[in-house]
């Protein structure tokens, strides 16, 4: 019985974490199409944000809720600005852009702080189960990721910027001719998709620790369950990661955790052989 | 003037011939008061918190033989090459040193990849490699010595002392390369010697974060020792996520590996008290030698200096026990110089009583069992002279002079 409960939380945390990590990208690549290379240094800014400022004094939650999101949102914007504007539409190019500014990013991190990993401590406790014990900050990640799912699925569909949104990227000229100024939603979605991703990377940060690589262990999963999602912006995602995320928790429990990567990767390709264009095709019928 | 091609080639032959000729003329040690040794570390890149404080120790031995005068009278130079945590920088930095820079020894290529990179070329080169990192052992080539603990130096004791007093039953969680799986043996020899078992070996890719799964299973297995071979960044989370999981303080975790990434100063303390780790020398050890050597550290480095952990003080020891060799063979000839190590050197220094071994061609070591409290190590117990493993009797240069291979132990 105890097993059972910790397996079942093994494969709710699995499938929070991918949540979490494409959360950010599903605002940028699904929304817009931008296929963001850097999305995984986003996450790791995010987490160094949240170190340097708890070293620094700031209190570690607000590091992490708050610290972050904006200093990434920050540095969004600056590439919104300067990358991104020109290159809306050319799928190739904004990739080799955004494998540029990963590179870059990468490079002034390892740079400035070196490639010895940090860390902060977030002590939540741990709760017992049977002989097993969990930690109770990943269940404080669990919840958060599914507070943050339903805070994006309420702001997509009722308030004015989620209609917004959802008609700038449906159809861009036809909504420009009713007066939504979509160079303006572009830039807002970019800087809230990069502030989420910070947001990822900052809760992250006590259970993995910060380095400059640290990107490159999530962005191809986001990729992964961002694409096999689909067009439908959350459900899509989400139904992605909770049929991924099982896979990998259960057979990294039962066998390694390379057969569990390995397997989350074949039953992604599987997913898009049988769905080409992702699994909410399913329900929106294709896009 | 018509140039001809037979001019042409006439000339160029001419002038590669005195450029070849002037580059060998100075070979000639004898006519300069200086003698070169190299230092070939991951000073840029992922790798250099070893290659760092490796370099930084070889500094200190070099100014320190040269404060007593240098070595048979010729002034010790050192030749810093950065191998930017690339293994294919290693073959040809090693390359270049010897032939262009002229040098006598080479120390480093710690990560054993580097190492075995850069073996050939010294030895086809004929000049001497002094391995300064600690190992899994097994390494007993005629023009390689190795001056730090080899796998079962550290394991076997620290595997004895647990056995007796934490208990019987062992779980082993590693990283997935050649290093870990083989020490991953030795639990099993030890095991079977000691009366003890071996719950499980668990072996988890470098990259893996998250170590649920992993808890998880150790949990449910309920062993007495948690032994951890778990290297680099990531895996620095498995100690995160143990302690986040309430089980520092319910079953001990010993290790080989930890601190030699300086984890017990990245982590917090609430996530490292009470590991147990065996090293040859660590910075805390209080003798009278070591507090002599750290102020020479600190007059080269600063305050600030990085952490010396058993890992990279083989920096120091490498370079002095050469320089012991080179006193006692009176040459720096490759062949002399190690006749001389194989003779048995006794060095005392900060990390006790150090004595090479002529057959295995590794070292004889003070192995120091020890516990982090508050990111101090402090002594649990002294083990003295622990011996290099003979794996067999396979592992002896006079009996197998062309042996390049590297053994592994056997159950």
């Amino acid at each position: 019985m105890d097993q059972f409960v910790i397996l079942c939380f093994a494969v709710v945390n699995s499938i929070a974490l991918l949540a979490l990590i494409s959360l950010g990208l599903t605002a940028i690549f699904g929304m817009m199409r931008v296929i963001n290379f850097a999305h995984g240094e986003f996450i790791m800014l995010g987490g160094y944000a949240t170190v340097i400022a708890n070293h620094a004094g700031v209190d570690l939650w607000l590091s992490m809720l708050v610290v972050s999101p904006l200093v990434v949102g920050l540095i969004g914007a600056v590439v919104e600005r300067l990358i991104i504007r020109r290159l809306y539409g050319h799928l190739v190019t904004t990739m080799l852009a955004t494998w540029g500014l990963s590179l870059f990013l990468i490079g002034a991190v390892t740079a400035i702080f070196g490639n010895t990993t940090l860390g902060v401590s977030a002590s939540l406790g741990n709760i017992a189960i049977g002989a097993y014990s969990i930690s109770a900050y990943q269940l404080f990640l669990i919840a958060i990721t599914a507070l943050l799912v339903v805070f994006s699925l309420l702001a997509l569909h009722w308030t004015k910027y989620g209609l917004i949104a959802r008609a700038a990227m449906q159809n861009a000229e036809l909504a420009a001719t009713l007066g939504v100024d979509c160079d303006r939603v572009y830039a807002t979605t970019f800087i809230i998709g990069a502030a989420a991703s910070g947001l990822a990377g900052a809760l992250l940060a006590p259970i993995s620790g910060v380095l400059p690589h640290m990107g490159a262990a999530y962005v191809a999963r986001a990729f992964v369950t961002v694409i096999s999602g689909g067009g439908a912006l959350i459900t899509g995602f989400l139904s992605a990661a909770t049929i991924l995320g099982p896979v990998e928790a259960l057979l990294s429990y039962f066998a390694t955790p390379v057969v569990g990567q390995a397997s989350l990767l074949l039953l992604a390709v599987i997913i898009l052989r049988l769905f080409p264009t992702g699994l909410s095709s399913l329900w929106t019928g294709g896009r | 003037m018509k140039l001809s091609r037979r001019t042409f080639l006439g000339a160029s032959a001419a002038i590669s011939g005195a450029s070849i000729a002037g580059a060998l003329s100075g070979r000639a040690w004898g006519a300069s008061d200086s003698v070169a040794i190299a230092s070939l570390h991951d000073l840029s890149g992922p790798l250099d918190i070893y290659g760092v404080p490796s370099n930084l120790c070889m500094k200190v031995a070099v100014e320190e033989i040269n404060a007593a005068g240098g070595l048979l009278g010729k002034k010790v130079e050192l030749k810093v090459y950065d191998g930017q945590s690339d293994i294919n920088k290693y073959p040809q930095y090693a390359q270049k040193a010897v032939l262009n820079d002229r040098i006598v020894m080479v120390q480093g290529a710690l990560s054993g990849a580097a190492r075995e990179a850069t073996r050939p070329v010294l030895r086809k080169h004929k000049i001497p490699f002094i391995y300064g990192s600690f190992y899994e052992g097994g390494l007993c080539e005629k023009n390689t010595f190795c001056v730090n603990t080899g796998g079962n130096q550290q394991v076997v004791p620290l595997l004895e002392w647990s056995f007796k007093n934490l208990g019987k039953k062992l779980y082993y969680i590693a990283s997935d390369y050649n290093a870990p799986r083989n020490f991953g043996i030795w639990n099993h020899v030890m095991a079977k010697r000691e009366g003890g078992q071996v719950l499980a070996d668990d072996y988890y890719p470098l990259d893996v974060t998250d170590f649920t799964a992993a808890i998880a299973k150790i949990q449910a297995a309920k062993p007495d020792i948690v032994h951890s071979c778990l290297v680099g960044g990531p895996a620095m989370s498995f100690y995160r996520q143990w302690a986040a999981a309430g089980m520092l303080n319910k079953i001990p975790i010993i290790s080989i590996v930890f601190a030699a990434g300086n984890e017990h100063a990245v982590l917090a303390p609430e996530e490292t008290d009470g590991v147990i780790v065996a090293y040859n020398y660590f910075q805390e050890l209080d003798t009278p030698k070591n507090k002599e050597f750290l102020a020479k550290v600190e007059a080269v480095a600063g305050k600030n200096h990085p952490y010396i952990n058993g890992e990279v003080f083989g920096g120091y020891s490498g370079v002095m026990l050469w320089a012991e060799a080179v006193k006692r063979a009176g040459s720096f000839e490759r062949d002399a110089v190690l006749a001389a190590l194989e003779s048995g050197i006794r060095w005392e220094g900060p990390a006790g009583v150090m004595t090479t071994d002529g057959p295995t061609h590794n070292t004889m070591q003070d192995v120091h069992i020890i516990k982090v409290k508050n990111r101090v190590w402090n002594l649990i117990e002294k083990k003295e002279q622990i011996a290099p493993d003979t794996y067999g009797g396979r592992c002896n240069v006079f009996t197998n002079p062309h042996q390049t291979e590297f053994l592994m132990p056997q159950i």
